[in-house]
């Protein structure tokens, strides 16, 4: 090779390693150094600050870097690049790998990307990723969406849909899907969030809405803002539309990375099991305390849970939400479960519209990724009464029901005190491992005696010379047949338990589940219309 | 000094109030007792303080989120 021939080459190289640099750079600037402080002013990291927050030290591998405006001389010569609205690319979180991304809200307000293909968001290139490697994929929501600005740019308007959801469906059955919601999130990327396994948002600086206020104003004339709209108390404790709030963009982190540990890296695999410093046969006695004998009074059904499973290892899903139910993700000599557990602090754990919603999405998430379930029951029934029948509570409580006969994931259900009626249905699952256990102190029937005998014995009530004392009378009548022990003679109920044994057994039970987990992977297939 | 209002999650009726206005509350203590679906539902303090003022008496009916009492802290 003559030295000429070599200058050549390396000029040639250097050229067009100074190109791919500056475009990396470019890139690395985001919106620009003020956009970036606005970011920062407003309370909120930047997109790429977010990535290395949740993500393994170093791990995140940039996919689509270039992607973006660039502006030439008369030359074609580069000028610079404006990079796209969206950041992409691969990463490991504790140690596993995860596709993720979020909208870059200092460029054009992470408003959709007009490329020939779009990075992020419904039909993005992320969801590509996470589809093909068959990876969770973390999406950080921080856009507002189209903009009718884009008409213009584009020559014209997009048929709703031609960069559509269907990616983002598909991978609800196949990888965990997270949303965290890190700005005000309105339009296609309010949508996306939606579509999702767990969704966060953080106190103060996340909106979420269809459409945010000068739509409202427009449409109907109110006036609102912003946070009264579609902030936490709205969009998570009332509307159940986002899953839990956190109270910095740093707990969000933690709380994604806290939800993955407990999924497996797809449906065809198992969800992670971790080593238990917690011995399986640690037998509780203060669980001998945790139910009244006073059959009215309420106890802390959280506590009692958290004396059975692994110490420390709860992860509560929709704390604030629907609250007449617990449902949370946790483990049991390290293998990870999905725990429903009723709340007698609440409507006396009675299922309502809001529950009964909660408890189907808990239970689909824990049939997908084979995580066998365990239910702490104490449920009266269906809650009653109008405001529950105006908000379609048997509707609701029936697709639970009918939720709970599909499901394929090992179940174990536990009656701590009341399991009655088709709510109490909706904790069993006859397709697999169909074990009841109970507590001495359970109790269980078609309806709770009190309410039965007024209704069944109305004549013979209203008879009798005093109508209050015979309504005692046949209640204590009928409370004697209601004895769990009764139960268990007729092999109805399949065990009863000392409650401090709870935890060894449910140790033992979950383990034994494994071997039946094995031959069940693969993705769910769901038949029927739901009701 | 912070007002906290203390609010009902459920619909059902005061059964007992056990703290009386001007008590000091410690955070998870209960106030009062609701009677809803047959149950006694406790109200437990949201946040530590003095309860300052008590909305309601024995027998009243409340409804989800109606304010229950305040407590300065």
């Amino acid at each position: 090779m003559s030295d000429r021939k070599l200058e050549n080459e390396l000029g040639y190289w250097e050229e067009k390693i100074d190109e791919l640099d500056k475009r990396r750079t470019d890139a690395a600037k985001m919106g620009g150094e003020a956009n970036v402080a606005r970011q920062h002013a407003a309370g909120r990291l930047t997109v790429r600050e977010r990535i290395g927050g949740i993500s393994d030290e170093g791990s995140f591998r940039e996919v689509g870097t270039l992607a973006g405006t660039g502006t030439y001389d008369d030359n074609l010569k580069l000028e610079g690049v404006t990079p796209a609205t969206y950041v992409a690319g691969l990463a490991k979180i504790d140690g596993r790998s995860v596709a993720i991304g979020g909208e870059d809200f200092t460029v054009r307000g992470g408003t959709s990307f007009g490329a020939q293909r779009r990075k992020g968001g419904q039909g993005g290139y992320i969801e590509d990723l996470a589809h093909h490697y068959k990876i969770p994929l973390v999406n950080l929501i921080d856009g507002a969406g189209g903009s009718v600005t884009s008409a213009k740019r584009r020559g014209f308007v997009v048929f709703p849909g031609v960069d559509g959801f269907e990616r983002s469906v598909e991978l609800l059955g196949e990888v965990p899907v997270i949303s965290a919601v890190l700005g005000t999130a309105a339009g296609g990327p309010a949508g996306r969030a939606i579509l999702s396994h767990f969704s966060v948002m953080v106190d103060g600086t996340s909106q979420i809405f269809a459409a945010g206020p000068p739509v409202v104003k427009r449409s109907l004339g109110q006036t609102i803002t912003k946070e009264d709209l579609g902030g936490p108390k709205i969009a998570v404790n009332k509307a159940g539309s986002v899953h839990n709030t956190a109270a910095t963009e740093e707990e969000a982190f933690e709380q994604i990375r806290r939800f993955l540990s407990f999924m497996p890296t797809n449906v065809w695999e198992h969800p992670p099991v971790l080593p238990v410093d917690d011995p399986v046969d640690r037998c509780e006695d203060a669980l001998i305390d945790v139910v009244p004998e006073k059959r009215t009074q309420a106890y802390d059904m959280k506590k009692l849970v958290g004396m059975v499973v692994d110490k420390g290892s709860e992860f509560e899903v929709r704390p604030t939400y629907g609250k007449a139910v617990i449902t949370m993700l946790a483990r049991l000599g390290g293998r990870p479960v999905g725990i429903i557990a009723n709340n007698p602090k609440v409507y006396g754990g009675a299922m309502d519209a809001d529950a009964a919603r909660k408890q189907i999405h808990f239970m689909e998430l824990c049939d997908t990724f084979h995580i066998p379930i365990v239910f702490f029951v104490d449920v009266p029934g269906f809650m009653v009464g109008l405001k529950a029948e105006s908000e379609g509570t048997l509707r609701e409580g029936m697709r639970a029901v009918y939720t709970a006969g599909q499901l394929k994931v090992p179940t174990l259900t536990l009656v701590i005190r009341k399991c009655y009626g088709m709510a109490g249905m909706a904790t069993c699952n006859k397709n697999d491992i169909d074990l009841k256990l109970a507590w001495p102190s359970g109790e269980w029937g078609s309806l709770p005696v009190e309410g039965g005998v007024a209704a069944a014995f109305r004549r013979e009530i209203e008879a009798a010379d005093d109508p209050k004392a015979k309504e005692k009378e046949l209640e204590a009548e009928l409370h004697a047949y209601s004895s769990p022990f009764r139960t268990a003679e007729a092999l109805a109920v399949e065990e009863i338990i000392d409650p401090r044994e709870t935890r060894p057994l449910l140790c033992e039970y979950i383990a034994l589940a494994q071997s039946r987990l094995k031959i069940n992977l693969g993705p769910r297939s769901r038949a029927g219309v739901a009701p | 000094m912070a007002t906290t209002e203390v609010t009902s999650e459920i619909i059902g009726s005061v059964w007992k109030i056990v703290k009386s206005q001007g008590d000091s509350v410690a955070e998870g203590e209960e106030i009062m007792i609701l009677e809803s679906m047959k149950m006694e539902i406790p109200v437990e303090a949201p946040v530590a303080g003095t309860l300052m003022e008590i909305k309601v008496a024995p027998e009243d009916s409340v409804e989800e989120d109606q304010v229950l009492c305040l407590i300065e802290s």
